[in-house]
């Protein structure tokens, strides 16, 4: 008894450690982003402000004069922008990638041609290159293509180094599927497009939602491509843009911390949405 | 064995039909039979023989290596399943998890572009008829295993097809449900009457529900014919002991013959059976030889109910016994035959047999059959 219990406290004890290593960062920034400058330099620390402000939420999202003052580069809008381009980017790229994976998962996992399991292991053995052995390639090539700072160049660069994984994941969940059902509805009078868009989609929809979940947050969180292959707000997304939010000399730690809060935003409401479908993937039930 | 003449017939065809799948494997060797209109013939056969991927061809699922299959006077070998109009029933049922059980039953008359309000006036009528009507608002998660099954009837037949298939439908299900869905497969079938093609492993649902059974066995059809047929003339051992619950006794057996009085002997161990003399012309070839003996479990009887009971007892020893309630099971040692294997004999529940006591035992030697010991036909 008095074993088990110790065992009980050490579990909780491990629990709450891996909480506030998780949480503390979070809620650090959400605090500094409602504070003064003076409030986050004063000596000795505080850890709540003195006086509350949203003047660092103005500043992002106007981008007032002030901010200027501050010594940080934050032009009228430039925040803005970076959101609507992380959140085209991403959108646009997970469609993507969803509409390849899942046809080209399904077509793995169900048809049958010649030569496809070695096509099928090339594809999928592409998704363990690691992308920054290609970056320099990748730059001449989208420079080549005139693609270089355009929203569109990410996005291809995204679909192409995600799409394996995500066809791998596809694959295996479809191989798991039972195939009477499809045959049913050959049998029923439909195609094998038909097949698939009135059978296999419904039931796949669970894993379809955790995958697009998966992609969101990974997509978005993207820095190391887009910081090579953007240069101006025209498709800097918002993980580029922060930083620079770093001065040489001085930086406003409560505009950073704004930035950070903000830009967590999307991918924590998507992740809370779609929570059930992850859960569901990850324990394999879905 | 049925010898089809293609296009004459609204029932299903195969002629030479075969299926090699890749690495040379053989699934089916050229098999041809007929499914009569309004017939319902089973298909039976231990796992693995090839009665799936037959009816999987037949639908259209698996492509067939060689040979032809017609349905309704129609060529459908190399037509899609969507344009043979055939209705499939699984044996997981093969419902569609996100329909509710109106959706499940008209998908197909959907697809096929039907109007809504006839698709709701046929799907209600199908439901009326397996007592589906107060579930049509329900998903198939919801419903029991024999609900599911009816809902996938329900499904095969709102669309009319030309034929059905069936693929081991009951075995999903408990012996209770099994019985009754049993009776109501036949019930429903003789009602639409069209050719369906039903395929088990169970040969107690082989002989109750088919007009005609067809037994396959690695691929190759063994035999076809009414269930009676199969029971009373099997055409090899494999049939023999297939067919019947328990199958046959089969047991090496030699043939004496006793020129004095002109008899002919079938000698187990100590014993010896009088060969009834209709049946001497085709054992001739084997006098003084072995032949394989069969022996159906319920063709023995006590021997005191037996005249002249000489030649018509087995002299075993009881080595072990098991009550059904409604009869006995006896598994017998037939003496002087070292390591015989047991003889199954099924006896009236009200016959006194005890384990490990010698018994004398009657046989019915009209009922007595005879294997070529080489190749294991029947002789007659």
């Amino acid at each position: 008894m008095t074993r088990f219990r110790a065992a009980r406290f050490v579990r909780t004890v491990a629990i709450a450690a891996i909480i506030l290593w998780s949480l503390a960062p979070i809620a650090l920034g959400v605090v500094t982003s409602v504070s003064t400058q003076a409030d986050v330099r004063a000596i000795p620390l505080h850890w709540l402000p003195d006086h509350v402000t949203m003047d660092p939420y103005r500043g992002l999202l106007g981008g007032t004069a002030d901010i200027r003052a501050g010594g940080t580069v934050s032009e009228t809008g430039a925040f803005a922008q970076a959101m609507w381009n992380s959140a085209s980017i991403t959108l646009i790229s997970t469609l993507a990638i969803l509409c390849v994976a899942i046809s080209a998962g399904y077509a793995f996992a169900r048809l049958r041609f010649p030569g496809r399991n070695v096509l099928f292991w090339v594809v999928v053995a592409t998704a363990i290159i690691p992308v920054f052995t290609l970056v320099i390639a990748l730059f001449q090539l989208l420079a080549e293509a005139g693609l270089i700072d355009r929203k569109l160049g990410l996005v291809l660069v995204f679909v192409s180094t995600s799409t394996p994984l995500a066809m791998w994941l596809v694959h295996n969940h479809v191989k798991e599927l039972p195939t009477e059902p499809e045959e049913a509805a050959l049998l029923d009078g439909c195609t094998r497009w038909q097949a698939f868009w009135h059978v296999v989609l419904p039931q796949m929809r669970s894993s379809i939602a955790a995958l697009s979940a998966i992609l969101v947050l990974s997509v978005w969180g993207e820095f190391l491509i887009p910081l090579l292959l953007t240069s101006t707000s025209a498709s800097k997304p918002v993980a580029v843009l922060i930083p620079e939010y770093v001065g040489k000399y001085t930086t406003n730690y409560p505009l950073l911390a704004a930035a950070g809060v903000l830009a967590l935003l999307p991918p924590a409401v998507v992740a809370l949405v779609l929570n059930r479908h992850i859960r569901g993937m990850l324990s394999g039930s879905s | 064995m049925d010898r089809p003449n293609a296009a004459s017939t609204n029932g299903i065809v195969l002629e030479r039909v075969r299926k090699e799948f890749p690495g040379g494997i053989v699934a089916v060797r050229d098999i041809s039979l007929e499914v009569h209109p309004s017939e319902l013939l089973v298909l039976v056969g231990p796992s693995g023989c090839g009665k799936t991927t037959t009816l999987r061809m037949i639908a259209g699922l698996e492509a067939v290596t060689a040979g032809e299959i017609r349905i309704a006077g129609r060529l459908v070998t190399n037509l899609p399943p969507r344009h043979r109009n055939v209705a499939m029933i699984f044996q997981n049922y093969a419902l569609y998890a996100h329909m509710n059980v109106r959706a499940n039953m008209g998908f197909g008359l959907k697809m096929a572009g039907m109007p809504k309000r006839e698709i709701r006036a046929r799907v209600d009528q199908a439901a009326g008829i397996l007592g589906l009507t107060d579930l049509l608002d329900r998903k198939p998660r919801q419903l029991s295993g024999g609900q599911r099954q009816r809902v996938a009837m329900g499904r095969a037949i709102v669309r009319e097809p030309t034929a059905f298939l069936m693929d081991e439908p009951l075995s999903n299900l408990d012996a209770k449900l099994r019985l009754e869905m049993r009776a109501e497969i036949a019930t429903i079938h003789r009602r639409i009457g069209a050719p369906t093609l039903y395929v088990t492993h169970d040969q107690t649902e082989a002989m109750t529900m088919g007009d005609r059974v067809a037994i396959l066995r690695d691929g190759a059809l063994e035999q076809i014919g009414t269930p009676l047929e199969l029971y009373e003339q099997p055409a090899n051992v494999f049939v023999a002991e297939f067919i019947g619950s328990p199958g046959m006794n089969l047991l090496p057996a030699k043939l004496d013959i006793d020129t004095f009085d002109d008899a002919w002997y079938a000698r187990l161990g100590d014993s010896r059976l009088l060969i009834p003399p209709k049946a001497r012309a085709a054992l001739r070839p084997f006098a003084g030889h072995s032949v394989v003996l069969g022996l159906r479990p319920e063709d023995f009887m006590p021997s005191e109910h037996l005249r002249d009971s000489q030649s018509r007892i087995i002299q075993a020893t009881v080595t072990r016994t098991e009550s059904l309630g409604s009869e006995s099971l006896a598994y017998l040692s037939i003496n002087g035959i070292a390591n015989s294997q047991p003889l199954l004999a099924r006896l009236d529940r009200r016959t006194t047999i005890q384990k490990d006591t010698p018994i004398l035992i009657g046989v019915d030697i009209d009922r007595l059959y005879f294997f070529d010991p080489t190749n294991g036909t029947t002789l007659k």
